[in-house]
């Protein structure tokens, strides 16, 4: 058993205790509470004061598939060779030895999405995963955990520069649909066949993907950066009915209340940085305060390697900066994380029975001298300063 | 009637000396005219800054704003000529458009100077310039114009040209692509000093040729894109068969020999170190760099690389550097104002509150470092530019 005490406990449950204690057992919390007793034998770790948080989340990342310090070898973001590939994974591009990984931990980031790039109108398949480990698979906490899609320039800019479609938004749309609808067929024919192996398709990995969407076991990530595009993606949602989270988000404060409406989750980010593209041309730093307010849920994205992971918090800060209450800001980098994940019953939170992915800041997570003293995961210090 | 603005009840950081000087401080036709306890004249507007710090206004000595626009894809990209790796003719004043969004970022962050320059497809870029962030109209806003050659070593000629099936593949090729084009302006040179006064004698003037003389006459530095120590090496190598200064931009690498960039005398302008290393020649990139250069008595500057990060970053640079490294935060305050003044020529000018200088200041309600510190009031050669007024 270990024991962190002495530190500034904020749960992201709801809680926050001015002087607590952490007991975890066999990679668990089994405790939080402010006057529990430290069982005889257990190791001890003060916090010596400082915040401890639930380990950082960040829910859009391409870490592992594109590798820091190196060029080509270690890029693997984006098969640019067929705008639809729903059937490949990012899961099998996920080197644990990239450095990004460590740097997450020294971070106090402990769970990331892992998604392929967005050169492809359907991407391929996100997963969920831990920071420590070195084996992918042992990493992982969900997979897949959602398909990659993407909308606005990037698709249309890749495959009109080699003459193919999708050359126009209309296209992007229209793949989509198609691939969606060719999916709706093949669960139909599989749910005709029933026990029958003579009537049942032909197993396809690609419509097999696209059949869990349907049946909305897990949902379209769909990167969407103008509001055009956003709500275009929402529409293609509605008509085949599906479950649908928007990535980056950049222009979401314009048509926040549709997006409310519409109960749609925002993953926004990155936004530091400058705005290269012209379906950036209105990012802002009130972007996630604006819509909190109208009633959506937010979780923020460093989109490493666009922006280092470990610079999550600093992004948290910038938000609450411009509008995003403190307290949000902090739900947007770990519970919200993991519940637009799908993973809440894991990590996000301090709170008995979920994984004992901890950090511990030397200060408040949002003041410019606060360092990362420890960071735990499955109760296991990885990170230690 | 001279204009004149008092900032009152100020706590005045000069960056000359480690403690804040208090009281207030005048501004008399655009320069700095007095500070501290002082009388402040009837006629003075007044800005209160109680509670509130003022700095000198902060520096990036290696951006490309303005020469890449904001919200733009190919329409707004006019850093890199890739169509011929030695063009010491171009001049990035040429591509500055001053009305983009990331002046404005700049502005408001409290950055009122930066080094604008093309980028590093080429050997030989072509001239960079010095300007204020905002303030005026563009001729206005110049401090110093082909304030250096940029130039570049290491992965990105060698990419873009071997991409093309051109020279340079190798950085054996860049480095000679240098030496011949500092041999060609050193011929013409020559030749027009041979000729005297005497115009038949004097050869064709070449613009190319012409954009490298300064660097022979050390009027101007070669303004060197270098990360990793081999391509420090070699610009210091050059450097010195030619007699002509350099300063090194990004210095990715240069805390690996440290000692030599200081015996070379050579300033360096270390960044961006906040993002991901990309590639292979930034892999050993470290906030480390700036405080072991500093040590072995360097003159460092911080750079964003805007907009590889965003100008607003320099502060957030800076904060990293005196959190993760233990730089005393006076030191890494000199790093952004004084040192990056001095490596861009113009610290006469701007990087410190000292009588005469510009009156470029920030105004602001905390730690410039800290993320959650507003600025208040940006001043532009004693102009309020942030907030902007709605008559402007």
């Amino acid at each position: 058993m270990r024991a962190i005490v002495n530190g500034k406990i904020c749960t992201m449950a709801g809680a926050v205790l001015e002087k607590g204690t952490i007991l975890i057992e066999a990679g668990k919390i089994k405790a939080v509470g402010a006057d529990l007793a430290v069982p005889p034998g257990a190791e001890i770790i003060d916090a010596q004061g400082g915040y401890v948080l639930p380990g950082i989340i960040d829910a859009h990342t391409h870490i592992g598939v594109y590798e820091e310090g190196i060029g080509f070898e270690g890029a693997d973001g984006n098969e640019m060779t067929n705008p639809a590939t729903p059937h490949i994974r990012a899961l099998d591009a996920v080197n644990p030895a990239d450095k990004a990984f460590a740097g997450a931990r020294a971070g106090g980031v402990t769970s990331l999405a892992v998604a392929p790039g967005s050169a492809n109108v359907i991407g391929g398949q996100v997963l969920a995963m831990k920071t420590w480990g070195r084996v992918v698979d042992d990493m992982v906490i969900r997979a897949p955990l959602g398909l990659k899609v993407a909308f606005g320039e990037n698709p249309k800019r890749v495959y009109s520069n080699q003459k193919k479609s999708p050359s126009t938004r209309m296209a992007v749309a229209a793949i989509l649909r198609e691939n969606l609808t060719a999916a709706r067929n093949y669960l139909d024919k599989l749910e005709r066949a029933k026990d029958d192996p003579e009537k049942a398709p032909d197993r396809d990995l690609k419509l097999e993907i696209l059949a869990k969407v349907l049946r909305k076991e897990i949902p379209l990530r769909a990167h969407a950066h103008r509001a055009d595009d956003i709500i275009t993606a929402v529409r293609i949602a509605e008509e085949f009915d599906v479950d649908i989270v928007i990535e980056h988000c950049t222009e979401g404060h314009l048509i926040a209340d549709f997006l409310a409406e519409k109960g749609v989750p925002a993953i926004i980010g990155p936004t530091l940085g400058t705005r290269p593209k012209v379906e950036l041309v209105n990012a802002t730093f009130r972007t996630p305060g604006i819509l909190h307010k109208a009633g959506v849920k937010v979780a923020l994205t460093s989109d490493h390697p666009v922006f280092p992971v470990q610079q999550l918090p600093i992004q948290a800060a910038l938000v609450h900066k411009h509008g995003l209450p403190e307290e949000e800001a902090l739900k947007a980098i770990t519970i919200n994380a993991a519940e637009i994940l799908g993973i809440a019953n894991r990590v996000g939170s301090l709170e008995p029975g979920k994984d004992a992915d901890i950090v511990i800041f030397s200060g408040h997570p949002f003041h410019w001298k606060t360092r990362v003293e420890k960071t735990l995961i499955d109760g296991e210090i990885v990170y230690e300063r | 009637m001279s204009a004149k603005l008092a900032i009152i009840n100020a706590e005045i950081h000069t960056a000359t000396q480690k403690e804040p000087v208090r009281g207030a401080l005048l501004i008399v036709d655009g320069k700095i005219a007095d500070f501290g306890a002082i009388a402040i004249p009837q006629d003075a507007d007044v800005i209160d800054a109680a509670g509130k710090a003022v700095y000198p206004g902060f520096i990036d000595p290696h951006t490309h704003l303005g020469v890449g626009e904001e919200g733009l894809g190919w329409e707004g990209r006019d850093y890199n000529e890739m169509t011929d790796p030695v063009t010491a003719h171009l001049r990035a004043l040429d591509a500055i458009n001053p009305d983009e969004d990331g002046f404005r970022e700049a502005v408001e962050a409290g950055i009122t100077t930066v080094m604008s320059a093309p980028g590093s497809a080429n050997i030989l870029g072509g001239s960079t310039v010095v300007l204020k962030t905002g303030g005026g109209l563009l001729h206005q806003r110049v401090l110093r114009d082909n304030a250096g050659i940029k130039a570049a070593l290491g992965e990105n000629p060698k990419r873009v040209y071997s991409g093309q099936k051109k020279m340079p593949s190798t950085r054996m090729a860049s480095a000679a692509l240098l030496r011949e084009a500092l041999v060609a302006a050193q011929n013409y040179l020559n030749k027009i000093e041979r000729a005297g006064a005497d115009p038949d004698k004097l050869p064709p003037r070449d613009l190319k040729l012409e954009a490298l003389v300064p660097v022979l006459k050390r009027e101007i530095p070669l303004r060197m894109h270098a990360h990793r120590a081999d391509d420090i090496a070699t610009a210091l190598r050059i450097a010195r068969e030619f007699d002509i200064d350099l300063t090194l931009e990004h210095a990715s690498e240069a805390h690996l020999i440290a000692d030599k960039v200081a015996a070379a005398g050579v300033p360096a302008i270390v960044g961006p170190s906040l993002g991901v290393p990309g590639k292979v020649e930034t892999q050993n990139k470290t906030l480390e760099t700036v405080r072991i250069l500093t040590e072995a008595g360097v003159t460092v500057a911080l750079t964003t690389d805007h907009p590889v990060l965003n100008v607003y970053q320099l502060l957030h640079a800076a904060a990293a550097v005196v959190r993760e490294t233990g730089m005393d935060e006076y030191d890494v305050l000199r790093l952004i104002t004084v040192n990056a003044a001095k490596i861009l020529g113009v610290g006469d000018r701007v990087g410190s509150i000292e009588k005469g200088k510009d009156a470029d200041l920030v105004i602001i309600d905390g730690h410039p470092f800290d993320y959650l510190s507003q600025v208040a009031y940006t001043i532009i050669d004693g102009r309020v530019v942030y907030p902007k007024t709605i008559a402007e």
